[in-house]
């Protein structure tokens, strides 16, 4: 197969030349749009100049203490000393920061790995094999989402310390390597692939493990995408669970390492604080921008639709 | 005859077995063996018999504290590890950064099971634990001749400090122990109030309400109150007009009495005609920063601040400024805050394990070392000195040293919010439908809030009331 099969999805610009277009419709339209990215991009910004002020700059509030408005030179250092605000870690010998870095990819990585083997499998299962009660099954694991997290918050904890996975990565991960929301997307998007594909690969020979690596897979790459990224950065920012579970700061994760900027009754280091969360933030920025195109393929490919 | 000496004989023995018996040093009650040990032990007589030769108990204790104190912290529990003659080995682990995450962790460990020995904990909090039966009474271990404190040791500790873990919800069982306390205190702008006239802050609330509407312009932002409004700030208001949140036996809320509603009608008043500014909970320190930038002239907040005020002012508007007692009507008063530590119930072997670790802690060169370190008062009256003298010379604490030492000549008026089971529940319910509403609405009825707010607050306290047989 040279070319890749191409998927049928909507077209939204032919779409638009169909309809009437009131005047001055396209510049609201832009200002809308450019007023939601301000408003997205202000705290991220925020953040950014803040890791870069002095503690003084932060708490009266000054935006522009730099150059040509003022003449603080950039707080580089901030950042330096927030790594060092963390501790030191005896058993790898470096700081805290690292091991919690070094943790948030173990974590994230094998969390994205877990759930997209699981909602693979279960999305075929779902999508295409002819299960008895198969409707049933899915409604079953989508009702799942309506139970609130933090009702099961406790019961879970209860559970790794009954398996003796406390203050290990199997507590960490494991709890994670099945998202309802990947089984669903991914059911949604195999529901799209023109059955005939099926039937052919059959033909050749192939089973269902064939089918699902080599013809299935490669035409889900968008969706895949958007689950890995989207599990990549809830487990990137999961706070309370690995707070919960762990127990030596040699096993916790970024998330947590930036509460310790948090604590105390008296007064917080917002500049070293801001810095530490830059730091946390830009690998999943990287990330996205890497991913962004087949991001938004995947949205668009991946039509909620039967 | 025969028969009368015999008579008289034995007579003169039984009066020589009295006459000895008497003189005979008087036998106590006889020791407990290792099989009459209840746990948790009961008495001071049950812990004397525990036997820790050779055990090699781990403790391990779950607090709260950033990184550099828990470095602090293990730094100290490995000289107890190293100089206990019992081979107990503590361990310190962060349970979380706020006092909720170690509270959320712990409630989960103990449906596991699994709690730890030590944990820190708010006296409501402890309550809490103590419903469940997870939580001991730490009384029959601090009376023991063997393992607790001497008399002198108990007069070194600040009374107040100790009493505030004598829990009314559980007949005065001690439910933990005090490493560090902190209070609230106002600190105001001096150089503000010297304009305004003052040479020294208001001590009755009239004044001080007049002079935080003289000084606030809305127009320039400048307000002579920033209200970080929660129930610690409500519970300093009603403390020093004479009130109470909880009745002294723990039986009833009772902070709707006229203390209660002069605060909020003070609140109130003050919205109404803009001497105050609210700092929402989402802006954390706002009022610090505002203060440090001579916005604000009176703000209500933990003496463990003082550093961070002294760097706030030094980097904000740069005036000359102190703390002082909250204002009150009759009798001063000020609100402790600060967390003590509990111990949790496995055997009786690691219980007073946990107890050498916590006394350990408590002993005056690591109070000393801890409230160096964090900012907190110690424990120990002997240590306040050398703490002074430590933050004297010490750059960052040197301007605010004196600030603090004359936190210590306050603690005699230290009161305490509540220390029953489900108080945080009824700190919310204070904070989100009181305070809240009281700022927004200048005409609600001030008593009605607080009724409706008490009855609530009693119904959760009924809810969380000990059963019996726990």
């Amino acid at each position: 197969m040279s070319k890749p099969l191409e998927l049928p999805i909507s077209r939204p610009a032919e779409v638009r030349q169909l309809l009437p277009r009131p005047p001055g419709v396209r510049l609201a339209v832009y200002l809308i749009l450019v007023a939601g990215a301000l408003v997205s991009v202000l705290p991220f910004a925020y953040m950014v100049t803040s890791s870069l002020k002095s503690y003084g700059s932060v708490i009266t509030n000054n935006l522009w203490p730099w150059w040509p408005f003022g003449n603080e030179p950039l707080q580089w250092q901030n950042y330096i000393e927030a790594i060092q605000h963390t501790g030191w870690d005896r058993q790898w010998g470096t700081w805290l920061m690292i091991r919690y870095f070094a943790n948030s990819l173990i974590v994230s990585g094998i969390i994205v790995a877990g759930v997209l083997v699981t909602s693979v499998l279960a999305a075929y299962a779902l999508a295409q094999l002819e299960l008895p009660g198969r409707e049933f099954i899915f409604l079953f694991i989508l009702a799942t989402l309506m139970v609130p997290g933090e009702l099961v918050l406790v019961p879970k904890v209860v559970m790794m310390f009954n398996f003796g996975w406390y203050n290990t990565y199997l507590a960490l991960t494991v709890p994670f390597t099945v998202s309802v929301f990947g089984i669903f997307l991914l059911r949604q998007h195999f529901l799209q692939v023109p059955r005939e594909l099926f039937d052919a690969a059959r033909i050749d020979g192939a089973g269902h493990l064939q089918y699902l690596l080599w013809v299935l897979l490669p035409l889900s790459r968008p969706a895949l995408v958007v689950i890995a990224v989207l599990n990549f950065i809830w487990a990137w920012d999961a706070f309370q669970w690995p707070l919960l579970v762990t127990r030596d700061p040699s096993m916790r994760v970024l998330a947590v390492g930036l509460q310790q900027f948090m604590v105390g009754e008296g007064g917080v280091n917002s500049h070293l604080l801001m810095a530490f969360a830059t730091m946390m933030v830009a690998p999943i920025i990287v990330l996205y921008f890497v991913a962004q195109r087949a991001f938004t393929e995947g949205f668009l490919s991946t039509g909620i639709k039967r | 005859m025969l028969r009368g000496k015999l008579r008289r004989f034995a007579t003169v023995l039984v009066g020589l077995a009295a006459i000895l018996g008497a003189c005979m040093p008087q036998a106590g009650p006889t020791p407990p063996s290792p099989g009459q040990i209840t746990n948790p032990p009961t008495t001071p007589e049950m812990v004397d018999a525990i036997d820790l030769t050779g055990k090699n108990i781990e403790v391990v204790y779950w607090h709260n504290r950033p990184q550099r104190d828990q470095e602090l912290l293990q730094s100290m529990l490995d000289e107890f590890n190293r100089t206990n003659p019992y081979g107990i080995r503590a361990r310190a682990e962060i349970a979380g950064a706020s006092y909720n995450d170690v509270y959320n962790k712990i409630n989960a460990a103990i449906q596991a099971g699994q709690p730890p020995d030590i944990a820190v904990a708010y006296q409501n909090q402890a309550a809490f634990y103590r419903a469940q039966g997870a939580v001991i009474d730490l009384t029959p271990f601090i009376q023991s001749k063997k393992y607790g404190l001497s008399e002198a040791d108990l007069k070194d500790y600040f009374p107040v400090f100790l009493e505030s873990d004598a829990n009314p919800q559980f007949k005065g069982e001690r439910l933990g122990f005090p490493t560090q306390r902190s209070v609230e205190v106002m600190y105001y702008n001096a150089d503000w109030l010297r304009q305004l006239g003052y040479t020294e802050p208001p001590r009755d609330w009239k004044t001080w309400e007049e002079v935080a509407c003289r000084a606030s312009d809305p127009a320039s932002k400048k307000y002579g109150w920033a209200f970080r409004h929660d129930a610690s700030n409500f519970a300093t208001m009603v403390f020093t007009r004479g009130g109470r949140i909880l009745s002294p036996d723990g039986s009833a809320y009772v902070f709707n009495s006229q203390a209660g509603a002069d605060a909020l009608a003070m609140i109130q008043r003050m919205f109404k005609n803009r001497c105050a500014v609210e700092i929402p909970t989402s802006e954390r320190f706002g009022e610090q920063n505002r203060f440090g930038n001579g916005e604000v002239l009176f703000v209500f907040a933990s003496s463990s601040g003082l550093p961070f005020y002294r760097e706030a002012v030094e980097k904000g508007a740069r005036f000359a400024w102190d703390i002082a007692l909250p204002p009150y009507t009759e009798k001063p008063a000020i609100n402790l805050y600060g967390a003590s530590v509990s111990v949790f119930k496995t055997t009786p072997e690691r219980e007073l394990a946990a107890w050498l670790v916590i006394k350990f802690l408590g002993e005056r060169p690591q109070t000393v070392k801890w409230a160096v370190s964090t900012g907190y008062l110690p424990v120990r009256q002997s240590a306040k000195d050398e703490v002074i003298a430590a933050f004297q010379r010490n750059p960052q604490w040197g301007p605010v040293a004196r600030s603090y030492a004359r936190i210590f000549d306050w603690l005699q008026y230290a009161m305490v919010e509540s220390p029953v089971a489900g108080y945080d529940p009824v700190r919310t319910i204070i904070d989100q439908e009181v305070m809240s509403r009281v700022i927004n609405d200048p005409n609600v009825d001030v008593k009605k809030l607080l009724d409706d707010a008490v009855a609530k607050a009693n119904e959760i306290l009924r809810e969380n009331a000990p059963k019996s047989g726990r």
